[in-house]
């Protein structure tokens, strides 16, 4: 397995460069270790992708990173502050996404975003300046009385991203944000992320559609097993797993690997499946 | 494909869904909270269990007098009871209930046959089923013990009996689930369903008013019931033990086959409901398109309340939004208005029903009593109802002290409201209520409100449980809630009606109004303590909140 691979030009910038840093970073759940020492550095500006096999500690992770869950040791540092000591400040310039979407299905959707605003501590104005817009571009405007329970699940996702970055954060938290959207709903979303990113915030995803990840992110760190094995540039990232790969007859000449093989060799999971499940089909 | 049949077999999939069952039960038990609920459990089903065996012994003594008076045709004065009780307790103890999401069921290769197994044996687990059962097995061995060798035929029919009981229940369920599965049918049904509890609570009222008159009337409309109760189940299964105690065989057979009729007809009934659930039925909350397709003018600026925060009067006003859209909770809110017209609308002296004619000065008061324990639905769980928004309120930057705060405020508001409406009816009732006496109800919630906010906050932290505003029934409410609720209660309203009961002796009112004064500040400050303590519990208790709340 490579050993992890760290952001180019081997500097280590100082932390307040960085959005995102988490040293030591661990949680347990009785005896399971579902994130061990993890040791995360996501610059400024950056459109991260966090990687791994389902149980690796992904959602583990994000959950910790924003204040879902409480970690069993170790620092968070978001934006150069401390999250342990300094959580309101921290959760002002964040934008978080959870799996559950986090939404009150018995408001509508306008409703919705001015609660949201108003709880960011948005003045009455700009929240319904900022609602408005946003209803408008997320393409949600055309049925104000739906109540967000009867919404599609696009149209969530779409609402849940809106409500995420209505009062403008540096970070960005998306936990599997094209997860059951459809291709008009995802291509809205990628629009707002590649937005938010134009104008230097940081976004921060999970994802298990590695295409989406690759065309999206210019960083990527995979954790498996709750331990970071890699983290830099898609090409710091191949050029790791070459070089592991190095005097070996795995990787032809002149071919280059993207992110799915990327992923699969560092987590190991090719796996014949001619010898086994032979009752199938 | 190898290992597969075709239709698998029924018992195999309900020892597997009972497994199941059973391993997130021991699963539950790990946890804290799990064991507490356990407790919990049994404390409530410790207090059923004596309450049905109690009415068993009741009944059962009732069944042997009949019977050994040679009067078996009484038995259905008993039955009658059991049969009401088994088909509204259900309505009225909904935290009490247990429910079952049948879609969780229907992914899976299940027979329609084990679906409606599988829905029948959770309505067996019912508090309801379980005390009337209990119940009639104390009517059947008073029978016996009067006649024993009417025993066996009792036993049968009364078995009859029971299985009816339980379809007609699971029947009610699943058409109410059905009416209130949509925003129209809810309003009619809630509409209908209201003037329904209205007309039974102006039946005895309205008998005290009329007096002799409606004595008459009472008696015609007896005339008319009996033969109308004697075709329905209690009559019927009454009437069959009668005739066999009398030996007619051939009718008390035909009887037990019209209780049979009766509960083919309600599977039959139910079976409408259960296929529409077992081939997939969505029923959506979207109101016709057309009067949706008409984009946003311009959004409404947020609520802003002098002297409160700003994410503090966005609670509020979400709240507001949530109770404004749920008919069931709207209806708990205009409940204590109602009973004070209908206790109000007099009687004779000494009549329950008309009460308040005679003790008018207690209308307020109780009015008001009544009003703040109704609401403790919402307080002692007031997370539940925001499902997966807990997670919104985890990763925000307003602080839980805000987010409870809101809440707090918002019920208060609607007692408030309640209150002024309970005055406006008093006086159109009786007269204006006395200063005093306003004074007394005002200082009595000023100390019985904090009290039940500051522990609401607390148990809606430390014992969460999803509810849906939109559902009418069978929502379980945690079992800890329960009990710590009732203990709350009589905490309170024990130390309020001694509070009176002393001023009263007395003959000084103003005395229970200071003692209510110092009692809210004590009540106050416990409330402000509580407040203050919800941040650190809510980080503390975060993964239980989600997981809890995002089910």
């Amino acid at each position: 397995m490579p050993e992890p691979v760290h952001p180019a030009g081997g500097a280590t910038p100082s932390s307040t460069s960085f959005a995102v840093v988490t040293d030591h970073l661990t949680r347990r759940f009785g005896d399971l270790v579902a994130v061990h020492d993890v040791n995360l550095r996501v610059a400024a500006g950056q459109f991260f992708g966090f990687l791994g096999p389902n149980g690796a500690g992904k959602s583990t992770t994000i959950k910790m990173l924003t204040g879902l869950l409480a970690p069993t040791s170790g620092q968070i540092e978001i934006l150069g502050l401390d999250f342990s000591t300094q959580t309101t400040s921290v959760k002002r310039q964040i934008g978080v996404v959870p799996e559950g979407l986090a939404l009150f299905g018995r408001l509508t959707g306008a409703e919705y975003l001015t609660f949201v605003g108003r709880m960011y501590g948005l003045d009455r104005e700009t929240t319904a300046k900022r609602t408005a817009e946003l209803l408008d571009f997320m393409q949600l405007a055309n049925e104000p009385k739906k109540l967000v329970t009867d919404y599609s699940h696009g149209m969530q996702k779409k609402l849940a991203l809106a409500a995420a970055v209505i009062h403008g954060p540096k970070i960005l938290f998306l936990d599997e944000p094209f997860e059951g959207v459809d291709a008009i709903a995802a291509g809205t979303l990628k629009s707002m992320l590649q937005r938010m990113i134009a104008h230097g915030a940081t976004i921060f995803l999970t994802s298990h559609v590695l295409e989406i990840v690759e065309r999206l992110c210019s960083h990527v760190a995979i954790i498996h097993h709750g331990a970071l094995v890699a983290q830099g540039s898609l090409a710091e990232l191949r050029a790791g797993v070459e070089a592991q790969a190095a005097g070996g007859s795995e990787i032809s000449a002149g071919s280059k690997l993207n992110l799915e093989e990327i992923f699969l060799r560092m987590v190991g999971g090719t796996r014949s499946a001619e010898q086994e499940l032979s009752w199938l089909g | 494909m190898a290992g597969i049949t075709d239709t698998p077999p029924t018992s195999a999939q309900l020892g597997a869904i009972a497994n199941v069952r059973w391993q997130v039960f021991l699963h539950s038990l790990r946890f804290k909270r799990g064991a507490l609920e356990l407790f919990s459990w049994i404390v409530i089903g410790t207090i059923i269990t004596g309450g049905g065996l109690g009415g068993a012994i009741v009944l059962g003594l009732g069944a042997w007098f009949s019977v050994s008076e040679g009067k078996p045709d009484g038995l259905a004065l008993l039955l009658w009871p059991v049969f009401l009780f088994w088909q509204l307790f259900p309505v009225m103890a909904t935290a009490l209930s247990e429910s079952i999401d049948a879609s969780n069921l229907l992914r899976f290769p299940l027979t329609y046959r084990a679906y409606v197994l599988v829905r029948l044996a959770y309505g067996a687990l019912d508090p309801a089923t379980l005390l009337g059962s209990l119940w009639l097995v104390g009517i059947a061995l008073g029978i016996g013990w009067a006649r024993p060798g009417l025993f066996l035929w009792a036993l049968a029919v009364l078995f009859a009996f029971a299985a009816v009981n339980m379809l007609l229940t699971q029947m009610i369920f699943a058409w109410v689930d059905r009416w209130l599965g949509q925003r129209r049918t809810r309003e009619i049904f809630a509409v209908v369903f209201f003037l329904a509890m209205i007309s039974l609570q102006l039946i005895g009222p309205m008998l005290s008013r009329y007096g002799d008159r409606s004595n008459a009337a009472f008696h015609r409309a007896g005339q008319f019931a009996n033969p109308v109760q004697a075709v329905l189940p209690p009559g019927v299964a009454a009437a069959a033990i009668s005739h066999m105690a009398s030996g007619t065989t051939p009718p008390a057979l035909a009887l037990l086959g019209v209780l049979g009729l009766y509960g083919g007809a309600i599977l039959r009934v139910l079976s409408v409901r259960l296929r529409a659930q077992y081939h997939g039925e969505h029923l959506s909350e979207v109101i016709g398109n057309a009067g949706l397709r008409k984009k946003s003018e311009g959004i409404g600026l947020g609520w802003s309340i002098p002297g409160l925060p700003r994410e503090a009067a966005a609670v509020v006003e979400k709240e507001f939004h949530y109770l404004s859209r749920s008919g069931p909770v709207l209806l708990t809110f205009i409940t204590p208005i109602v009973m004070m017209f209908v206790f109000g609308l007099g009687g004779r002296s000494g009549n329950a029903a008309g009460f308040l004619q005679n003790w008018p000065e207690l209308a307020l008061p109780v009015g008001s009593a009544y009003a703040l324990l109704l609401l403790t639905n919402l307080i002692y769980n007031n997370l539940g109802p925001d499902g997966s928004g807990i997670q919104f309120f985890l990763v925000s930057p307003a602080s839980f002290r805000d987010v409870m705060l809101g809440k707090n405020i918002a019920h208060m508001g609607v007692l408030a409201g309640e209150l002024i409406a309970l005055w406006i009816g008093v006086f159109l009732l009786f007269r204006a209520p006395a200063i005093e006496t306003v004074l007394i109800t005002l200082s009595g919630l000023l100390f019985a409100a904090p009290i039940n906010l500051a522990a609401g906050n607390l148990l809606s932290l430390y014992s969460p449980k999803k509810t849906e505003f939109g559902t009418f029934g069978r929502q379980r409410a945690s079992q800890t809630t329960v009990l710590t609720s009732f203990a709350i209660q009589i905490l309170v309203f024990g130390l309020a009606a001694i509070t009176l009961l002393i001023a009263r002796y007395y003959k000084r009112e103003w005395m229970a109004i200071v003692a209510f004064l110092g009692l809210a500040a004590l009540a106050f400050i416990l409330y402000r303590f509580a407040l203050t303590r919800v941040d650190t519990i809510a980080a503390r208790r975060r993964e239980i909140l989600t997981t809890e709340l995002c089910k």
